[in-house]
């Protein structure tokens, strides 16, 4: 499968938005522009996320009234595969899917809107906590007279937010509050990631923060936002092993050894036959999946969907980067060659909102739920 | 004559639908064995009086004149309902190659006869030394006359016990330079002295496959289909649309509907374990749903398929594997049992699905030629 075949089954906008967004990251330096802000900080680059924006990027999903494309999750996949074919630092699914995903459902007329869908500004959501046993924990974060107190974790895009939107709880029930990144009583701890970049260990004690909104909806808005998220790291996941079979793919046409291309042994051609098979079933398993999303309401039923993406994503993710790993051998273990930044990229996507074991749980549960309804 | 590709694919597919539903013999429903014409006669008599035995053919010679896009809901509604294929190398082969490289006179004579079963035909294709490497084949027939003489053994020819007519693969310049060329493509009549039928009996204890011997075997002249010593060609032709057919996502989809009714009635989703290894099958076959849908899309935007159309077949076939293989680790002490396993109110017959998979990665060139053709004309790969 070339690129050109895999550009002609998008529908003609998909197809347009997929080459400027490539255009774009190519332009910047693709994966060789990620590999050197991993090593400067393992940031990204604020010109960037303007550029980003300038293109309508973090807007894609936002409905056109509150200044966005107004294009919904197929197209924001689109944006992901490309981010992931660079693995560009930018968080741009975090914000796509999590900061604006809460945003636009819950209060779309907020100023944050616009300066998130313009990249002059960066949020990142704190909704997970961790337990006692260092894993995922029922939430305990407290509001309470404007202010904050407890922890977050598995903050992504912490390091560089300009503010944090947070889930907690008060006495009128479940609230979205924002939190600016200066504010007093605000710690955050980097846990550093394979990748380079880092997630946020938040902890707030007394923190000022403005309450956006509250009730139900937004436990509603949360569990929607991060299905949205979750498919979408789902299309970066397909992106990433897109590029990383094409590396691979070069390097063993190329690579010799016994004085003779590597790629014309027939046990190295049917592993890569494998991943490629693998990685065209998880493309068009993903693209599948959000485009149902899109024209699907029931929130539990883009959940399953949204599950239905990552458990392929993944899968096929760390099949691809690590079979990568071994047809590149020796120096396939080397920093110095790029597979290794993209099996670093796969391990930081997978373990963030949900593996392929977790998200197999989900879709099993979720089905059979649906199925006991009807 | 109806034209149904002017019909909408919804419309034309609740026309099918409702044909197979109302008409087709509720005893035949996904028959797990092949049946001799005997069996299915009386459904092939109604299909045949409504005009739908051959699908792919061009309403002149009797077809519906499909294209791909409606050929593909014909085969998915048949599939979906369990309707046998029938006794169809006829209508799947010999029609096709004859339509598009026979004589008038080939086409007068045996289409119709095709079309009505009157003649029921065997592919000679392989060959003890010739499987994978189909080219390698040494079935010889020599001109004598108007005739060609045949020597030779063809084998895994499916259903010879229970045919008229060969349509064979045979060497006819053993002096040509390749071994792809000075190979022609003949039709035979079976009832014959020279020509003799054992049949193999397999696993799973049927008999479908035979071995055909050939010993100054007779056919006229007029049965040579095509050029002489052009038949691999040919042979390639034909098999463009096969490839999408054979990496259908039925098989597996229907295996996991059994899987999953067997696994319910005994309780095998208690088990974590299992439950996510059903999950795994069900959305490989999910998403290999969603890759054939883009080759579908392709065909019905009148694109011909590449090569690359070959990773539905290795997907699907190992899928449909690993079902198999689960349904066999749900029957837990009974995973050895012959015959259907009462659950509720389903019966599973959990080993013929799992015999059933077994050759799937066999036939119609076997998964690992089919990794082949993809490392070399999609990945490019060298040597």
């Amino acid at each position: 499968m070339t690129q050109t075949d895999m550009l002609s089954s998008d529908q003609e906008d998909l197809r347009m938005l997929r080459e400027s967004a490539r255009t774009l990251f190519e332009r910047a330096g693709g994966s060789g522009r990620s590999r050197k802000l991993r090593d400067a900080d393992g940031g990204w680059d604020a010109d960037m996320i303007r550029e980003l924006a300038e293109a309508g990027v973090f807007g894609v999903t936002v409905p056109e009234d509150n200044g966005g494309l107004g294009m919904g999750l197929a197209a924001g996949g689109v944006i992901a595969e490309e981010v992931g074919r660079v693995i560009a630092p930018e968080p741009v699914v975090v914000t796509v899917g999590l900061s604006l995903g809460l945003l636009r459902r819950l209060c779309p007329d907020h100023a944050k809107m616009e300066q998130l869908v313009g990249g002059t500004t960066v949020l990142a959501v704190a909704w997970q906590e961790r337990g006692p046993n260092g894993g995922p924990a029922e939430a305990t974060c407290r509001y309470a007279d404007g202010k904050l107190t407890g922890s977050k974790a598995w903050v992504v895009g912490a390091v560089g937010a300009d503010g944090f939107l947070v889930v907690a709880d008060s006495d009128a029930g479940p609230v979205l509050v924002l939190a600016e990144a200066k504010a007093s009583g605000l710690s955050l701890e980097k846990s550093p990631q394979a990748d380079g970049s880092a997630m946020g260990e938040l902890s707030f004690s007394g923190t000022p923060a403005e309450q956006l909104a509250d009730g139900a909806a937004v436990q509603d808005a949360l569990a929607d936002a991060v299905s949205d998220a979750t498919a979408l790291a789902a299309a970066e996941l397909v992106g990433l092993s897109d590029r990383a079979f094409e590396i691979t793919l070069d390097y063993i046409k190329t690579r010799e050894q016994f004085d003779k291309p590597i790629g014309s042994f027939q046990v190295i051609q049917h592993r890569a036959v494998d991943l490629h098979v693998m990685r065209e079933v998880a493309q068009a398993g993903v693209r599948e999946a959000l485009a149902q999303m899109d024209s699907e309401a029931d929130p539990k039923i883009r959940a399953r969907l949204a599950s239905r993406a990552k458990a392929r994503a993944v899968r096929a993710a760390k099949k691809i980067t690590r079979d990568s790993i071994q047809l590149h051998g020796a120096v396939g273990y080397t920093d110095e060659f790029d597979i290794g930044l993209y099996l670093n990229r796969a391990l930081v996507l997978s373990a963030w909102l949900g593996d392929d074991a977790y998200h197999r749980r989900m879709w099993f549960d979720a089905r059979e739920e649906e199925g006991a309804a009807q | 004559m109806t034209d149904w590709n002017a019909m909408s694919d919804a419309e034309f597919r609740k026309e099918v639908r409702g044909f197979f539903e109302a008409e087709y013999p509720e005893e035949l429903r996904h028959l797990p064995h092949r049946p001799k014409f005997a069996e299915i006669e009386h459904w092939h008599v109604k299909l045949h009086a409504k005009g739908w035995v051959a699908p792919a053919w061009p309403a002149e010679f009797g077809g519906m004149g499909l294209n791909a896009a409606k050929l593909l809901i014909f085969y998915e509604e048949q599939q979906r309902w369990g309707v046998n294929r029938g006794r169809d190398m006829g209508i799947q082969m010999v029609g096709p190659l004859i339509i598009k490289f026979g004589t008038q006179e080939q086409k007068d004579y045996w289409l119709p006869r095709i079309l009505s079963c009157e003649d029921i035909w065997c592919q000679g294709y392989s060959e003890p030394g010739a499987g994978s490497d189909l080219a390698n084949l040494r079935t010889r027939a020599d001109i004598e006359g108007d005739e060609f003489v045949i020597n030779g053994q063809k084998i895994w020819t499916t259903m010879a016990h229970d045919a008229t007519h060969i349509f064979m693969l045979v060497r006819t310049d053993p002096d040509a330079p390749k071994k792809q060329q000075g190979i022609s493509f003949l039709l035979a009549p079976m009832d014959q002295p020279g020509v003799e039928v054992r049949t193999i009996t397999t696993l799973s204890g049927e008999t479908e496959f035979c071995e055909v011997f050939f010993d100054n075997a007779r056919t006229p002249k007029a049965n040579l289909v095509g050029e002489l010593n052009k038949g691999w060609t040919m042979a390639k032709a034909l098999l463009s649309f096969e490839r999408i057919f054979i990496g259908s996502p039925s098989l597996a989809q229907n295996a996991l509907g059994q899987l999953e009714s067997f696994a319910r009635g005994r309780g095998a989703f208690d088990d974590p374990v299992f439950r996510d290894r059903f999950a795994q099958a069900a959305l490989d076959v999910e998403d290999h749903a969603a890759l054939y849908g883009r080759f579908a899309d392709q065909l019905k935007r009148g694109e011909t398929l590449g090569a690359d159309v070959s990773m539905l077949k290795i997907w699907v076939t190992e899928c449909f594997q690993r079902i198999t293989e689960l349904m066999i680790e749900a029957a837990g002490p009974d995973g050895g049992t012959i015959g259907p396993l009462q659950v509720g109110n389903v019966n599973v017959d959990v080993l013929a699905s799992f015999y059933k998979a077994r050759p799937t990665t066999i036939y119609g060139g076997s998964n690992e030629i089919q990794r082949n053709i993809l490392s070399k004309a999609v990945l490019g790969l060298p040597g």
